[in-house]
């Protein structure tokens, strides 16, 4: 069975020009101990569909359609009547069985409390742990993730981390409960290559030991081609393309997918070979094609390709594309 | 190559006094200490490193926004490290500068073609405002916007736009070599190919040679014919780009390189990756000998003491003493 189940999810966001349609009929599956991994351009959706999933949509934000049934149980939020229920639901989720590492762990840290204090709470709210076992976990944590000297580093403040560092702290909260499901927001974005590599040793390290699922949002495909299991591409609010890394790297369907990878320069390729960027830039969501999203850039647009959205064509258990063409070709067959 | 370097950099330094208070002991940030090479005309050459490595503030010491304390810069045989007025004036027609962020670069209150035209004026190239205007219309195709973009202003645009009309602005006087800082980090995957193609193709029509600043190591692979790398202020190794990036020699670069994720599943799972160890030292409180000697798997009792001078191994400079004969 799987772990987390999306369905038909739609976030809309009221803004002063009009409502924002950020995720737009978005349907996945994420099974036990997989590592999924979400690219797309900055407004592609990817933070906001899971920002519906954990339930941290900004204020002016909503679910307007679709279901969320996460370790069997049903958590949208049209499950529950009111707003105050839904939040004690999901304040025992999250931090507990679904925890999330953001990007810039400046942000996430509080300033002004020690390591300790942010590292135990977790802990203290949802175990029964004691005090003292808190923090001898805390202390493993700490252990776990590679920080050096632990006994001395807990009592310390964020501001005396550096951003590797800080971000190995972000992890170890939200590994604090054995999570089933992480969420990984872009966790390397703020980071140096360097650093980068350390935490992604972390990460796969983590994989292996921990036994959770991990959705990693990025739009870095060096990072997804690394990490992860099963890769979905994001555009216009829109899964267009979802299959296993190899699928997707090797035998990528939709047109975006293809521009994508051809945009991206492979340091192991030598022939001074162009790139082949994707002309123009994505759509705005405040009124978004009422075809496929990708029709203004896409090369290979068809007349229908802009009146109807497309439909999804299955390759493999795995590998589906939302593309009219895919759809043309398989009908052909 | 026989051809002459059209800029050539020789042990420049670039220090910031950082000294708190008044009483305070001076404190001295060395952000680029003791670096050397040469860009030839009609080449990209290719600066990388991690944040706070000094890359930055090279470039913006060859452009002259900072004064270096000691070295030479020259540039077409002219040493420019200590112009001023006038001089600095006629130095910065042939030497431009693209930057990182698009929209901070830009005045929101300037028109596009107000924005493209005032290098123009400032350096008198052309007589009356028709011949600007035309000259700015030309710009804008050139660099794939279109001529009514002309009365617009930065607002309007996308990150991918603005940093086009960055460019155009850069080639408004028309320069013989920019300095692009980092063009491409603040832009979409799909924007930055958009992007480099389009400093390629300029390169090729205008004959123009770049130094182009970026931490996206895949990306100034295949733009640069040279590549620097950079670590906490000092020039670790410097060499055609092909080459340090098959053959790295300092430890240095092959831990940065091994460091890229390469977007090829069967590459990149395969791959075992060197991983440094801690950070990057306080550039305030260098270490002593060789500033990369406390991350380096490598490093000798030597390496702590003395710093290792540049040496030419093969086609390459390498500042290690692993390389000394």
């Amino acid at each position: 069975m799987a772990l987390l189940e999306v369905k038909n999810l739609c976030t809309e966001f009221k803004t002063d020009q009009g409502r924002v349609q950020a995720v737009r009929n978005v349907s996945f599956e994420l099974g036990e101990k997989e590592v999924l991994g979400i690219v797309g351009e900055s407004g592609s959706g990817k933070s906001q569909t899971m920002y519906s999933i954990i339930g941290l949509l900004a204020e002016n934000g909503q679910i307007s359609n679709g279901e969320v049934i996460f370790d069997g149980k049903n958590i949208s939020r049209n499950q529950f009547s009111t707003k105050k229920e839904y939040e004690e639901m999901m304040s025992k989720i999250r931090g507990n069985s679904m925890a999330m590492i953001f990007q810039d762990p400046m942000t996430f840290l509080n300033p002004v409390l020690k390591i300790e204090t942010q590292l135990v709470e977790p802990l203290l709210n949802h175990t029964n742990m004691s005090k003292e076992e808190a923090r001898e976990r805390a202390l493993e944590l700490m252990r776990l993730v590679g920080i050096p000297s632990p006994e001395k580093r807990i009592t310390q403040y964020p501001f005396e981390f550096s951003g590797g560092m800080r971000q190995r702290i972000v992890i170890a909260i939200a590994l604090a409960c054995n999570p089933k499901l992480i969420i990984a927001d872009e966790p390397t974005t703020a980071l140096d290559v360097t650093i980068q590599a350390q935490v992604l040793e972390l990460i796969e390290k983590l994989r292996t030991e921990a036994d959770s699922s991990i959705i990693m949002i990025t739009h870095d495909l060096g990072v997804v081609a690394k990490l992860c299991d099963r890769i979905a591409i994001m555009y216009g609010g829109k899964i267009v393309e979802i299959g296993t890394d190899k699928e997707i790297f090797y035998d990528p369907k939709h047109p975006y997918t293809h521009g994508l990878l051809s945009c991206i320069a492979n340091p192991e390729n030598d022939d001074e070979e162009e790139l082949t960027p994707i002309p123009g830039s994505p759509p705005d969501l405040l009124n978004p094609p009422v075809g496929c999203p990708f029709v203004d850039r896409c090369t290979k647009a068809m007349k229908v390709c802009k009146l109807y959205p497309p439909e999804v064509t299955t390759y493999s258990d795995t590998h589906q594309c939302a593309c009219w063409l895919c759809q043309k070709e398989a009908l052909n067959k | 190559m026989s051809e002459k370097p059209i800029l050539s950099v020789k042990n420049i330094k670039t220090h910031f006094d950082v000294t708190k208070g008044l009483f305070a002991p001076k404190q001295i940030v060395k952000a680029v200490d003791d670096v050397s090479f040469d860009v030839y005309p009609n080449e990209t050459f290719g600066l990388v490193g991690e944040s706070g490595c000094g890359k930055s503030t090279l470039g913006r010491t060859i452009v002259k926004l900072y004064d270096p304390v000691d070295g030479s810069i020259e540039f077409n045989g002219v040493d420019i490290s200590k112009i001023k007025g006038a001089e600095l004036k006629e130095f910065s027609k042939d030497m431009q500068m693209i930057f990182q962020d698009p929209y901070a670069s830009l005045n929101p209150r300037m028109t596009v073609g107000e924005i493209i035209k005032e290098p123009m004026i400032i350096h008198g190239i052309y007589n009356t405002d028709e011949e600007r205007e035309a000259r700015v219309v030309e710009l804008l195709k050139i660099v794939g916007l279109k001529p009514d973009h002309i009365r617009r202003y930065p607002a309007e645009f996308s990150g991918g736009q603005r940093q086009r009309i960055g460019i155009a602005r850069a080639l408004a006087v028309n320069p013989k070599f920019i300095v692009c800082d980092e063009p491409i980090s603040a832009l979409d995957v799909s924007i930055q190919a958009q992007v480099i193609n389009l400093l390629k193709n300029i390169q090729k029509e205008m004959g123009l040679s770049y130094l182009f600043i970026a931490h996206d190591l895949s990306m100034v692979k295949h733009i640069s014919d040279k590549i620097g790398v950079m670590y906490l202020g000092h020039m670790m190794e410097c060499g055609p780009s092909n080459d340090v990036y098959h053959r790295p020699l300092h430890p240095y670069t092959v831990a940065l390189l091994s460091a890229i994720p390469i977007p090829d599943p069967n590459i990149a799972k395969a791959k075992s990756r060197i991983v440094l160890e801690g950070e990057i030292p306080s550039p305030i409180n260098p270490p002593e000998g060789c500033v990369f000697c406390t991350r380096c798997s490598k490093a000798t009792e030597r390496c702590f003491k003395e710093k290792p001078q540049p040496i030419q191994v093969g086609n390459r400079i390498v500042s290690c003493f692993l390389y000394e004969r």
